[in-house]
């Protein structure tokens, strides 16, 4: 059977317009219509070649500008190839820019039959559904409400909700699963999980190399629309991540005065600060619940990590991430504002950003908290501090493992006629 | 394999009849959940164009056409319905660039929506002229019957420069604002508020070249005079407009291809 995507020596070639391309049709007659022809053409996609055979999922990785969505947008049959072939089975289904298409005066009933229209159901298709999108999206209360007194939140559920009930083929994803709280994110990557187990083919682009390596069975990295790499997702998805580390070590200025620590550490360049260092984060702080600042704490306790930063005007607003990790390296927890859909103000000037962990439940040990600030595309860090910020989780006890959540042992004796049972005895004997 | 095809394609009609009338009915309820007046709204326009120019052409110019205000409402929904869809069609593309991106949304669709809908506009004014015919002590014939027809040739004509101007926008952004100035030559050079036959003989070959002069002609040979239109010139005009839709229809594929990347 053929393969429900298949694109082959794919390009895509843009135009470049001057700057001073007539847009009207009085400059471009005032002109004699010059100026109207593309001065300059670039490849967005250059020998694009791979497959996405039914019931899996091929990940899309690679900067911003490196033709991600314009490889989406294609094989969605949204604009034509300007060489190659890409062939498609089936029913197409996306998300991509989920809120477009809703209007804000209109119901979330009426939007739903609108959207689920717009998505390539019957209205008939759309009614079935009906009650099954509204339960999906948890907005059963607020159904016949317009649009626009929904919560961010809210037209993201809505939104998500629609689109998950087309029957697609070919699902195609841009970086939407990052939006939206937790708990309806896992329902929805259980959702593209039940379209993989059904046959569906998921084509999904996203710049977080571990979501892909997670989530998808194959891989292909983009850059400058050539393909770096197309395999499987994990070895992907870590050279990618590599690439990353590799760029951010380029970048890192040669020397740049110590900057000393509140813990009594130093900052250095090329030891333990990497990043092409266009945005600073100045202080860094590990509170416990108290606000007191720590380098031991209980296991289980809370922990909050405060960091100043000063943002330039210009920079866009940077991710922020925070990891801990063993002193051999081993990463025991991982967090960014990206991945969390938490988003930074982006103003200009002196900021403060803090990760508050209620229950930090790691096993007794040393560790260390790293903290870092990336280009928004994640291509590299500019401010990343290394092993900069040590802390201990008490106590000591050479435990193996690296969780230690709550927990109790219960001891029960054998019952006389040597029948166990799962559930205890409500009455006692 | 025949069989799935077939059904495809019966599913796939149901689709785009399913489409069109969401993008119909979004474009009406938002136009009518914005005003207090509702429904009202799209009447009050035509009314108050057919004050003023009753009032001028029976008083200050008296042009002496029996039944003036029936007359003159005839030509003015003609005329506004034509005129509404092709500045509507205009934003066509540009205003939807959200659906444009979509994958496997059918774009050809979205010039239809707009004539469609000023149709709609059209048809809930209609009652009103019948009214002003009742009124008038002019009879309903048969010939209303042939209504349908003219219906049908003023969409292809009207749908076959909507996909011409949908076009020409996404590369000229002031499209729109040149339309109104050809839109507005173009009302005073069809017969909305004065007849046909005032145009001199030697001027009435080259006057018929409009089609909108043969379209508001037709409408009101029908409702006026209870008389069918002049077959010839119809289907003359119904070649025409297929021919036109047929080019305009072409030029907007080949350029749709590029849309995405323009807007």
């Amino acid at each position: 059977m053929d393969a429900p995507i298949r694109v082959e020596g794919l390009g895509k070639r843009f135009r470049r317009y001057s700057k001073d391309r007539p847009w009207t049709l009085q400059e471009a007659a005032l002109r004699g219509f010059r100026g109207l022809q593309a001065e300059d053409y670039f490849w967005a996609l250059k020998d694009v070649s791979f497959d996405v055979p039914a019931g899996k999922m091929t990940g899309l990785v690679g900067r911003n500008g490196a033709g991600k969505s314009t490889l989406l947008s294609l094989v969605g049959g949204v604009g034509q190839p300007t060489e190659g072939r890409i062939h498609t089975h089936g029913q197409i289904g996306a998300l991509i820019d989920l809120g477009a298409g809703f209007h804000p005066d209109l119901t979330g009933r009426e939007n739903i039959f609108i959207n689920g229209v717009i998505s390539g159901l019957t209205r008939a298709e759309v009614a079935r559904r009906f009650d099954s999108i509204v339960a999906f999206s948890e907005l059963a209360g607020f159904i016949d409400s317009p649009y626009r007194t929904f919560s961010t939140g809210m037209r993201m559920r809505l939104a998500f909700s629609v689109a998950v009930h087309t029957d697609p083929d070919i699902l195609l994803i841009d970086e939407v699963l990052a939006v939206g709280d937790m708990a309806f994110q896992r329902k929805c990557l259980e959702r593209v999980d039940e379209f993989k187990g059904q046959g569906c083919a998921i084509l999904l682009v996203s710049h977080d190399p571990n979501l892909v390596g997670e989530l998808c069975d194959q891989a292909l990295w983009l850059n400058e629309g050539h393909v770096v790499a197309n395999g499987p997702a994990q070895a992907v998805a870590q050279q990618y991540a590599m690439k990353m580390q590799n760029e951010t070590q380029r970048r890192t200025p040669a020397s740049r005065a110590p900057v000393a620590l509140a813990n009594g550490g130093e900052l250095r360049v090329n030891q333990n600060r990497f990043g092409s260092l266009e945005m600073e984060i100045d202080q860094v702080r590990l509170l416990n619940a108290e606000r007191q600042p720590v380098e031991r704490m209980q296991s289980g306790e809370a922990l909050s990590v405060e960091m100043q930063y000063t943002l330039p005007a210009g920079l866009p607003a940077p991710i922020f991430g925070v990891s801990i990790s063993r002193e051999e390296g081993e990463v025991c927890f991982e967090a960014s504002t990206a991945a969390s859909g938490a988003q930074s103000p982006g103003s200009p000037g002196k900021g403060q950003v803090t990760l508050h962990i209620q229950r930090l439940d790691l096993v007794g040990g040393d560790y260390f908290v790293e903290i870092g600030a990336y280009k928004p595309d994640w291509s590299y860090a500019y401010d990343y501090h290394w092993h900069a910020y040590p802390l201990s989780v008490e106590p000591h006890l050479n435990e193996k493992g690296v969780l230690k959540p709550p927990q109790r042992w219960e001891w029960r004796a054998a019952p006389e006629d040597d029948t166990w049972e799962f559930e205890p005895k409500q009455s006692r004997a | 394999m025949q069989m799935t095809s077939g059904l495809l394609n019966k599913r796939r009609w149901v689709y785009l009849r399913d489409l069109l009338r969401e993008l119909i009915g979004r474009d009406i309820k938002l136009r009518y959940k914005r005003s207090l007046l509702g429904i009202a709204w799209s009447l009050i326009n035509p009314l108050a164009q057919l004050l003023v120019f009753s009032l001028i052409f029976s008083v200050v110019l008296p042009l002496n056409i029996p039944n003036y205000t029936t007359f003159l409402f005839t030509g003015l929904l003609a005329w506004n319905w034509f005129q509404t869809s092709l500045h509507a069609a205009t934003g066509a593309i540009v205003d939807n660039r959200e659906l444009i991106r979509r994958p496997g949304f059918p774009v050809t669709i979205l010039p239809i929506v707009t004539v469609a809908t000023n149709f709609i506009h059209f048809l809930l004014a209609l009652p009103i002229l019948l009214a002003f015919l009742l009124i008038g002590g002019i009879p309903l014939r048969t010939t209303i019957l042939a209504l349908p027809a003219i219906f049908v040739v003023q969409f292809l004509f009207t749908l076959s420069l909507s996909y011409f101007v949908a076009t020409l926008h996404v590369t000229f952004r002031d499209t729109q604002y040149l339309l109104g100035i050809v839109l507005l030559l173009g009302f005073y050079l069809s017969p909305v508020f004065y007849d046909v036959g005032a145009i001199p003989q030697p001027y009435q070959a080259l006057y018929r070249l409009n089609p909108m002069v043969v379209l508001i002609d037709a409408y009101r040979r029908i409702l006026l005079r209870g008389q069918l239109p002049g077959a010839l010139d119809l289907l003359a005009l119904s070649l025409v407009s297929a021919g036109l839709l047929w080019l305009g229809y072409r030029i907007f594929i080949r350029a749709s291809a590029q849309f995405a990347e323009e807007l």
